[in-house]
């Protein structure tokens, strides 16, 4: 007999995505992260237009990491133009990106996941038991937001990041109340992870995860040439579509992607698992008494990784602007470029996982074409791979129950549909 | 008994949802202000089909599905209010359509783009009445919150009128299109947003549409002696407001 778990339209993640499972007996016919949010084809958008307004637009692909989508463009740009970007630059984009993860992961620990966890319907439900818990997660989201205001003058959509620099800079006082907000925040972080510490994170498939992250450049968590995976192959950042591969499918505007034919994961567990041994202070210590043994082979653990990533950007932002009000920020006009035609890709770890951009730029100085390749994007076919493998496991659950054991890992993934359907190409890149 | 609001988005990059989040420090008063029975970003348990007083909307209608979804909030709702510029005007995504749109799609999808449910992208107020508006991308988190205010007391939010150009003024910034002669479209942008943009050295990019009574003509004057082009200008102005933007002006 024919069966069929469906999930409509998941609830608390961002975007439109529902999930389909046929089985037949216990037999699995197929399994489907459908994905219908419309296209917005952001290809033809940027195609033909000059270089210095594709960062304001490819920021909307996705609110909620748009830091990481203006800033990935940016560096590709920079690299078809054959320039780079100062130290001082380098760092205040590292910088950004701490305040995109802080907020990010704290919306997605706290507001989404964790009420899968604690077995409530939302955050609102949360707050009416764990009022201190919700306030220090919102304080934590805030944070995150302040760090990005101050560093790209607006929460969603940066307005301050250019090609070669920054068209403002921020100011001593800024800094300073920035670093007032971040020593709160060590605080707030302890609670957040007293909050979590004793919560049973549920685990539906114990299956061998291959985790992909970017082989991070000195002194960064997030930028670097090249990616890596669990086997020890290291991808140049160049070569990026032999890992991402990806292919249409009928279920999901969202392409599916795959490596040697494998589905991979991006995200905080993947970081940890591969870029983990640097970590110091509190990270470590919070990423000792949450995380797993490494190799995880739970991807719900990924809420518990995204915790301790909240943890290690608060230290690290506090460090890099304690570095910056020492020696101060230095007035330096935006590098110069001359409009030469040249490609080049960049790829950087946005709070989801590894997020692709390359461009090619004709002699006019414009777009002849655009490639981006977001980590919900590559994660889809692993959050297939991840149903099969829980449906697998105990296939006479209840129907309520696997519903239920599908949504939370999903929501594992921390999806973002905006982002998998961007969808930027041209057969030229 | 409290106010029924529901918050629901359509295509686009949820940045208004985001942006109503983003406001930690008001969050909980408002949930002690209003319910909020359909709210799918935040909650797993929702009322679907019951009365709600208000709707904020984000987002274009993208899909026949997203059509039929308004349309259902439509009747449910006795205030429908479209939130950012994909609500309000379209957004980026209907910047370009046509052929050229169908190129961009077949490029990317190949044969299996007959399998999706796709249609241009249009603004709310091509398919529901709607009964007020929050421009930009995204809008302001503090104009949300002047509207929800506005609508718990029984009046409407108005409109802002005054272009970008006037705010910049009045914060006697450096005129970015006069004094460095870069493609700045705050004289023609609808305001409220503090003149952000400018204030960062960065030029509008008319994310908050078209403001009232802009004069084009005299733009396009300004743009071309700065050395660039009206098509320029029209492309600019269609980004974010190609539904009723001063791109479609004379073309």
């Amino acid at each position: 007999m024919t069966r069929t778990i469906a999930v409509d339209h998941l609830a608390r993640i961002e975007g439109h995505a529902g999930i389909t499972v046929t089985l037949d007996g216990d037999r699995i016919e197929h399994v489907h992260f459908d994905i219908f949010e419309g296209l917005r084809l952001f290809e033809g958008l940027v195609r033909g237009r000059p270089v210095v307004e594709v960062a304001g637009i490819v920021s909307r692909i996705c609110a909620i990491c748009s830091h990481n989508h203006a800033l990935t463009a940016l560096l590709a740009l920079e690299r078809a133009l054959g320039m780079t970007a100062s130290p001082q630059t380098e760092r205040l984009r590292e910088l950004a990106c701490h305040g995109t993860q802080i907020e990010s992961h704290a919306l997605h620990v706290f507001c989404l996941a964790l009420p899968d966890l604690l077995r409530h319907a939302s955050v609102i439900e949360l707050a009416a038991v764990a009022p201190e818990t919700v306030a220090t997660a919102l304080r934590l989201k805030k944070l995150g937001n302040t760090i990005q205001e101050v560093i790209g003058g607006r929460a969603v959509h940066p307005v301050s990041y250019a090609i070669g620099g920054f068209s403002r800079l921020p100011t001593p006082v800024e800094l300073t109340t920035l670093r007032d907000a971040l020593e709160a925040g060590l605080e707030d972080c302890e609670r957040a992870v007293k909050a979590v510490e004793g919560v049973a994170v549920p685990a539906f498939a114990a299956e061998s995860i291959r985790c992909a992250a970017v082989v991070p450049r000195s002194g960064s968590w997030f930028f670097g040439d090249a990616v890596h995976l669990q086997n020890g192959r290291t991808i140049p950042v160049e070569d990026y579509r032999t890992l991402t591969n990806e292919r249409a499918v009928p279920h999901s505007t969202a392409r599916h992607s795959s490596v040697d034919g494998e589905p991979y994961m991006v995200g905080a567990l993947p970081r940890l698992t591969l870029n983990g041994a640097g970590l110091d202070g509190r990270a470590r210590d919070a990423w000792n008494r949450l995380g797993p043994t490494v190799p995880c082979r739970n991807v719900v653990m990924n809420d518990i990784a995204q915790l301790v990533e909240i943890v290690y950007s608060v230290e690290q932002a506090l460090r890099i602007v304690n570095e910056m009000l020492e020696h101060g920020l230095t007035p330096e006009p935006r590098r110069k470029y001359d409009a030469r035609p040249g490609r080049g890709a960049a790829v950087s770890e946005a709070p989801r996982g590894l997020l692709f951009h390359s461009y090619e730029i004709d002699a006019q100085g414009r777009i002849a074409a655009a490639d981006v390749i977001t980590p919900t994007a590559q994660n889809c076919a692993h959050v297939e791979e991840q149903f099969r493998a829980a449906v697998r496991r105990e296939p006479d659950a209840a129907d309520d129950d696997l519903r239920h054991r599908l949504e939370i890992i999903a929501r594992a993934y921390d999806p973002c549909v905006s982002c998998s359907v961007h969808v930027i190409r041209t057969g030229r890149t | 008994m409290k106010p029924r609001v529901g918050i629901f988005g359509l295509s686009g990059c949820f940045g208004d949802q985001i942006v109503i989040l983003n406001c930690e420090d008001e969050l909980l008063a408002l949930v002690g202000q209003v319910e909020f029975p359909d709210f799918r970003l935040a909650s797993s348990v929702n009322d679907t089909t019951g009365p709600l007083d208000i709707a904020f909307v984000e987002g274009s209608v993208g899909t026949a599905r997203e059509e039929a979804a308004l349309r259902r909030i439509r009747e449910r709702a006795g205030l429908l209010v479209a939130i950012g510029s994909c609500a309000c005007f379209g957004g980026v995504q209907a910047a370009f359509g046509g052929p050229v749109r169908e190129a961009a799609a077949e490029a990317i999808y190949g044969p299996t783009l007959a399998a999706y449910d796709r249609q241009e992208h249009r603004p709310l107020r091509d398919f529901v009445r709607v009964d007020a508006a929050l421009p930009g991308c995204p809008m302001e988190k503090e104009e949300f919150l002047r509207a929800v205010s506005c609508l718990l007391n029984g009046d409407m939010p108005q409109p802002v009128t005054y272009p970008v150009c006037a705010e910049c003024r009045m914060k006697e910034q450096e005129c970015l299109l006069l004094a460095y002669g870069i493609h700045c479209s705050g004289p023609v942008t609808a305001g409220g947003c503090g003149a952000r943009c400018p204030g960062h050295n960065s030029p509008c990019i008319g994310c908050r549409g078209p403001a009232d009574d802009a004069n084009v003509a005299s733009m396009e004057a300004i743009i071309t002696k700065a050395g660039y082009t009206v098509e320029d200008f029209r492309r600019r102005q269609r980004l974010f407001a190609a539904s009723n933007g001063h791109g479609e002006h004379r073309t």
